[in-house]
């Protein structure tokens, strides 16, 4: 018989993921969709043996209880939360093996951060679409029937891999969670001296943005500014300086709508007619899933390309058995 | 004496009509049983309802309409 779980308990936006995504789907109007923050899902899979391209859960919030039908290890990641297994607490970071009947709970979480992890041994197994399991929110496509889970849907779990051995995510491995997070940025690709002016930019790496309580996997929403600009209207894009002619978007654009900037989310528009004034840096990029919408702020770090992509290699690296300990 | 109190099931902005032109859900000196609905909590283009566990008269208000609430804060006193 198939190995599954049950959802008691689906909290306000519980989504199958996985890591990458649905790469190399830009021209044909797909965002990524895949964890929101990559770094919490991607150790969550670590921990329970499984293989990078396995899907686990995204867990907004918390609010969730799921029921094992089959044994399983299984790994908490992310933001602080209450988390336990038959009523006994858990720590977050460690993987555990559960038996069949087991009931694994996630409390509302508090803060810092506002996304949890499951990583369970096999995976969800939901059929791929376009070559990713994950669930693209805007398109309502992939996942489990394209949608946030609720009670009662029972999803399949694949086969296992790993040897079921309690692991330890090393505390120094671990990225640290704070109300206030600076995230790691390249400048355009729309910026100055074109589309802003210089001393907009460095107010846009310079300042502190409140994130706003609308944000989700589609775009974190950021603060109204009136930006200088450096010229007075969009031209025959439209009558806003920030209209330009339909362009396609980065994955992580600091999109700047009118005066409102809002860095586009996994599930984020591929194409518009709005500035992308900077770019989020791939290992950057998970932060964004963790801002907490009520009263977390942000501040861009300005890094070259070559910075963005020497930091994505030191990632990549802390993503490794080698940060795993034995409990 | 501990407080009876309505918390918030999650953060976001709390609002005390369900829509600008109605009327509040409750105002001091209303009587609550459990599952009455005395607000609304907007979070993710989402709105979900603020239930309150216990029975009381709401004795005030902790929070303002629209403002930010965190998850698990206390909104409402009650008094019996």
């Amino acid at each position: 018989m198939a190995r599954s779980l049950e959802v008691l308990e689906g909290g306000i936006q519980t989504t199958v993921q996985d890591y990458p995504g649905r790469r190399g789907m830009l021209a044909r109007g797909f965002f990524p969709a895949g964890p929101m923050d990559h770094f919490a899902f991607r150790a969550a899979n670590l921990l329970v043996g499984n293989p990078e391209p396995a899907a686990g859960l995204e867990v907004t919030l918390g609010g969730v209880t799921l029921r094992f039908d089959a044994g399983a290890t299984v790994a908490v990641a992310g933001a602080e939360a209450e988390a336990a297994v038959d009523g006994e607490r858990i720590p977050l970071w460690e993987s555990r093996r559960v038996a069949a009947g087991s009931q694994l709970r996630i409390g509302v979480s508090q803060g810092p951060g506002f996304r949890i992890y499951v990583g369970i041994s096999g995976g969800i197994d939901v059929p791929p679409l376009f070559g990713s399991r994950a669930t693209y929110t805007m398109g309502a496509l992939g996942g489990f029937e394209g949608r946030a889970l609720k009670a009662g849907d029972r999803l399949a779990l694949g086969g296992e891999s790993g040897d079921g051995t309690p692991r330890r995510f090393r505390p120094s491995a671990r990225p640290p969670y704070s109300r206030e997070w600076e995230i790691e940025a390249t400048r355009g690709p729309h910026a100055a001296p074109d589309f802003l002016t210089e001393e907009d930019m460095q107010t846009l790496f310079g300042r502190w943005w409140s994130v706003d309580r609308n944000s989700n996997r589609t775009g974190i929403r950021l603060e109204s500014h009136l930006f200088q600009w450096a010229r007075t209207t969009g031209g025959i894009a439209g009558g806003h300086p920030s209209n330009i002619l339909d362009n396609s978007y980065p994955v992580g654009a600091v999109n700047v709508n009118g005066d409102l900037p809002v860095i586009l989310g996994p599930d984020g528009p591929t194409a518009g007619g709005f500035i992308c004034a900077a770019t989020v840096a791939h290992a950057g990029f998970w932060k964004i899933g963790q801002l907490r919408p009520v009263g977390d702020r942000v501040r861009f770090r300005e890094v070259t390309v070559e910075e963005a992509i020497a930091l994505d290699r030191e990632l990549d690296e802390r993503l490794t058995v080698a940060s795993l300990e034995s409990v | 004496m501990a407080e009876k109190t309505i918390k918030s099931p999650y953060p976001g902005t709390f609002y005390r009509r369900s829509s600008p032109d109605a009327d509040p859900y409750v105002t001091e000196g209303d009587p609550v049983q459990p599952g009455d609905t005395v607000g609304l909590v907007e979070i993710m283009k989402n709105f979900y309802e603020v239930k309150s566990e216990e029975s009381g008269v709401v004795n005030g208000f902790l929070v303002g309409n629209e403002d930010l609430v965190e998850a698990g804060q206390d909104i409402i006193v009650l008094r019996d």
